[in-house]
C-alpha cells in the first residue's frame, strides 16, 4: 500500500492526487493521509505542494465534473475532518473511472466515500451560510470595518467573495481567530488572505464613536421586534446556534 | 403645541422603538427572490435564497430592517395596533433617518435590506409618495443596492405604485382577512376591491416587465422579487379549507411569490375580536404553512388536502401524512422505480431527498441505510415505501395502525415490538422463559397438576 503524506492544504492534496495518477498507482490500494500516524506495511511518500500540478488538477476537475462539483470538492477540503483528503481522492477516482458527466459527481450517495465527501462539503457550506448570516462588522476609529469570527472549518476563503461583492467601496477585514487568518479587502481593490503570526493578533482596537450607538440601536431593534405572545426560545436556539452569539453584537 | 414640539425632538432611539413595535405584526421578512451582484460602486447585493441575519426571541428571522414610516393612521381597523382610535405613542421617520439607519445596519451585516410599511397618513396616495421618495433617496443618493421590500397602500394612485415598483425588489399588499365579510366587519375602511386592485396592477406590471426584459436586457426591473401578501388567522371564523383555497387562487390567479399566515394576536382588546386564552393559534398557522409548501413545491391541490366535509387540518398529523393515510391505495411506493411526483407525495421525503433519490438510483439500487444518508426521515416514511420490494419493518398498511405509530413518539414501530418477528420458532425458546417460577407453579409440578 502507498500512503501519500499531505499537509492540510488544498495544494498539497491536489498535488498528491496528481502524483497518484502520474505514478500510475493502484487507486484501490493508495491512501491520502493528513496525519503522521504510522500504517503497517505501507510505503510512505511525502508530498510537497506544487502550484503547477494543483492548477492542472483543478483544471481537470472543473472540465470533467463542472464548476459546482469542483467547488464542492474544494469545500470538502476546507473541513476540519482528518479523513477529508481520502474521501475527496476516492470521489475523484470514482468520478473519473465512472465517467460521470458534469454536475453528476455526487449522484451516487449510496457510496461511502462519495457520501463522506458530500457530507463534508455540505457541512462547510452550511457553516459558510451561517457566517454570512451571523458575522458582524464593527467600525474602527478610521472607518474600517472589522469582524472577528471563530469558525469550525476554514471558511474565510469562501466568505471573502461574498462580502467583497457586497461592500466593494469599504475597507474591511475578516479575522479568523482560531486559525489566526486575515481576509483583507481594501476599498475598490481585490481582496487577499494573510496568515498572521502569534504577535499579529489584533488587540486594543479603537472603535469609532458612532459604533456603540448603532450597536445599541440594533440591540433595541431585535428586542422590540419580538412578539411577546409568541415567545419561543427553543426555536431561536435552533435557528441561531449558541456558538455564534459570542461574536454577535445583539447578544453581548 | 407642546405635544408637537416634543415630537420634533424625539430621539432616533425612541422613534425606532415605536415604529419597530408597530411593524412587528407584519410577518413577511424574507429577503429572497432576487439574485443581484454588486455593481462595484454602490453598497449591497442580493442573494436569491435570502439571508437571515438574526433570530428574535420568538424564533422568527430578522432579515430586514422592518419598520413603519409612520404609525399615524387615518384608518380604524379593529385588529390593528395603530388604528386611529387606539391611544399609542405616535412617531414618524424622516426619509433621511430611514436611509442612514438602513445603510449603517447594512454595512455592519445586521440586515439584508429594508422592509418599509406605513400607516396611512393623510391619504393613501400621499403615503405611497412618501414611501416612494424614501426608497428613491436610498437607491439614488445613498447608493443602496441591497434588498428593499415595500408595501403598496390600497387606494393609492396607480402611477405612484408603478414608480415605487421600479425601485423595490418586492412589494406586498396585505389581504389581511381571507374573506370579504371578515374584512367588512373588522376593517371598515378597507375593501376587498381596493386591496385586489394594486395586487392586479403589480402582477400586470411584472408580466409587462418580463416581456420588456426579453427585448431589452437593460430595461429597469419592476418588482423583481415578486409580490407577497399576508392573512390573519383566527381573528374571523374562516375555516382552513377556505384559507388554503384563497391562497391557492392567489398563487394561480395573481402569481404571488408567497402568502404569509399570521396567527392572530389580540393587541387592541376590541370587543368584536375573539379572546385567545391559549395564546395565538400557532399550531394552526404551522399547519397552514405546511399545506402552503405542499401547494407550491409538491404538486398538491387545495381540494386534495381538505374539503367541505373536513374543513380543518388534523392537529396530530401534518397535512402530508394526513393525505397519505387517507390514500393508502397509492402506497407503498417503490423507491427504486417510482417517478419523482410519486416520491414527493411520501411523508418524510422532501424535494431535495426526492431529487437525490432519483439521481442516486441511476448508479445502483438503494437500500434503507442509503435513504437515511440521503436525508429521508425514515420514521415517517417507513410505512409508505419499499426498497427492492421490501418494507423496512414488517408493518401493516392500515390507517389506524399507521396513525397510531405516527402520532405517539413512544410506541413507534421497532423490529419485533408488536409481536411480529422472523425468529425460528423453538420449543424451548419462549418469550416468558425468563420469568421466575411462581410458588403455585412449583406446587402444581409437585402434585402433577400441570
Amino acid at each position: 500500500m502507498i500512503v501519500y503524506r499531505c499537509e492540510d492544504t488544498l495544494e498539497s492534496v491536489f498535488t498528491a492526487i496528481y502524483r497518484a495518477y502520474e505514478e500510475k498507482r493502484n487507486h484501490d490500494d493508495t491512501l491520502l493521509c493528513l496525519t503522521e500516524d504510522p500504517i503497517l506495511f505501507a510505503e510512505d511518500v511525502p508530498v510537497a505542494a506544487d502550484e503547477d500540478r494543483t492548477r492542472k488538477v483543478m483544471g481537470t476537475l472543473e472540465r470533467r465534473f463542472g464548476r459546482d462539483d469542483c467547488e464542492r470538492l474544494i469545500m470538502a477540503l476546507a473541513s476540519e475532518d482528518e479523513e477529508k483528503a481520502q474521501a475527496v481522492y476516492r470521489t475523484v477516482v470514482q468520478g473519473l473511472r465512472g465517467k460521470s458527466r458534469p454536475g453528476h459527481l455526487f449522484d451516487n450517495l449510496a457510496d461511502r466515500d462519495i457520501h463522506k465527501a458530500f457530507a463534508l462539503a455540505r457541512g462547510v457550506s452550511t457553516e459558510v451560510g451561517h457566517q454570512r448570516q451571523f458575522l458582524r462588522f464593527q467600525e474602527l476609529a478610521d472607518g474600517m470595518l472589522f469582524s472577528r469570527i471563530g469558525p469550525k472549518n476554514d471558511v474565510i476563503v469562501f466568505l471573502m467573495p461574498h462580502f467583497a461583492d457586497r461592500l466593494p467601496i469599504e475597507n474591511f477585514v475578516l479575522y479568523d481567530e482560531i486559525r489566526n487568518l486575515f481576509g483583507i479587502h481594501p476599498a475598490g481593490k481585490p481582496w487577499y488572505l494573510l496568515r498572521g503570526e502569534e504577535a499579529d493578533r489584533p488587540e486594543g482596537l479603537r472603535y469609532s464613536d458612532r459604533e456603540w450607538q448603532y450597536q445599541e440601536l440594533f440591540r433595541q431593534f431585535c428586542h422590540t421586534i419580538t412578539v411577546e405572545g409568541r415567545e419561543n426560545r427553543k426555536l431561536q436556539k435552533g435557528m441561531l446556534p449558541l456558538r455564534f452569539r459570542e461574536y454577535m453584537v445583539e447578544f453581548s | 403645541m407642546e405635544y408637537l414640539a416634543g415630537k420634533r425632538e424625539m430621539a432616533l432611539e425612541d422613534k425606532l422603538k415605536i415604529l419597530t413595535d408597530a411593524a412587528k405584526y407584519d410577518v413577511a421578512c424574507t429577503s429572497s427572490g432576487v439574485d443581484r451582484k454588486g455593481d462595484g460602486k454602490s453598497i449591497g447585493n442580493c442573494v436569491a435564497a435570502g439571508i437571515c441575519h438574526s433570530f428574535s426571541g420568538d424564533g422568527r428571522c430578522i432579515a430586514l430592517l422592518k419598520i413603519l414610516l409612520t404609525n399615524e393612521c387615518v384608518f380604524d381597523c379593529k385588529y390593528c395596533r395603530n388604528r386611529c382610535s387606539n391611544d399609542v405613542p405616535r412617531a414618524t421617520f424622516t426619509p433621511e433617518e430611514i436611509c442612514t439607519l438602513t445603510m449603517e445596519f447594512y454595512r455592519r451585516n445586521y440586515i439584508e435590506g429594508l422592509f418599509l410599511s406605513s400607516g396611512v397618513i393623510g391619504n393613501p396616495t400621499a403615503t405611497q409618495e412618501l414611501i416612494c421618495r424614501t426608497v428613491w433617496l436610498l437607491r439614488n443618493r445613498y447608493r443602496f443596492n441591497g434588498y428593499v421590500h415595500v408595501k403598496a397602500i390600497p387606494g393609492a394612485a396607480p402611477e405612484v405604485i408603478q414608480q415605487t415598483g421600479f425601485l423595490a425588489d418586492r412589494m406586498s399588499v396585505n389581504l389581511e382577512l381571507p374573506t370579504a365579510e371578515g374584512l367588512r366587519t373588522l376593517a371598515p375602511n378597507k375593501h376587498r376591491k381596493s386591496i385586489l386592485t394594486p395586487m392586479r396592477q403589480i402582477q400586470t406590471g411584472i408580466q409587462v416587465n418580463r416581456n420588456d426584459l426579453t427585448l431589452y436586457r437593460s430595461a429597469p426591473k419592476f418588482v423583481g422579487g415578486g409580490q407577497s401578501t399576508q392573512m390573519i388567522i383566527g381573528a374571523t371564523p374562516e375555516s382552513d379549507y377556505q384559507i388554503i383555497n384563497v391562497a391557492e387562487s392567489l398563487y394561480r390567479k395573481f402569481e404571488l411569490k408567497r402568502v404569509f399566515y399570521s396567527a392572530f394576536v389580540n393587541v387592541t382588546g376590541d370587543k368584536s375580536l375573539p379572546a385567545l386564552p391559549g395564546g395565538p393559534p400557532l399550531l394552526r398557522e404551522h399547519r397552514l404553512y405546511q399545506a402552503d409548501w405542499l401547494l407550491r413545491f409538491y404538486g398538491f391541490r387545495a381540494e386534495e388536502l381538505l374539503d367541505e366535509k373536513r374543513p380543518y387540518f388534523n392537529v396530530m398529523l401534518d397535512p402530508k401524512e394526513d393525505w397519505a393515510v387517507r390514500h393508502l391505495e397509492r402506497f407503498p411506493v417503490e423507491i427504486n422505480r417510482a417517478p419523482l411526483e410519486e416520491l414527493l407525495r411520501v411523508p418524510g421525503i422532501g424535494v431535495k431527498s426526492a431529487q437525490r433519490i432519483v439521481a442516486a438510483r441511476r448508479s445502483g439500487s438503494l437500500t434503507f441505510p442509503d435513504l437515511k444518508k440521503i436525508g429521508v426521515v425514515l420514521k415517517r416514511a417507513l410505512y409508505f415505501i419499499t426498497c427492492g420490494g421490501r418494507m423496512m419493518y414488517p408493518v401493516k398498511i392500515e390507517e389506524d395502525y399507521i396513525v397510531r405509530n405516527l402520532t405517539s413518539e413512544k410506541d413507534r414501530v421497532r423490529f419485533g415490538s408488536d409481536g411480529m418477528s422472523y425468529k425460528q420458532l423453538s420449543l424451548f425458546d419462549d418469550a416468558e422463559f425468563t420469568r421466575p417460577v411462581t410458588v403455585i407453579e412449583r406446587q402444581q409440578t409437585a402434585v402433577g397438576q400441570l
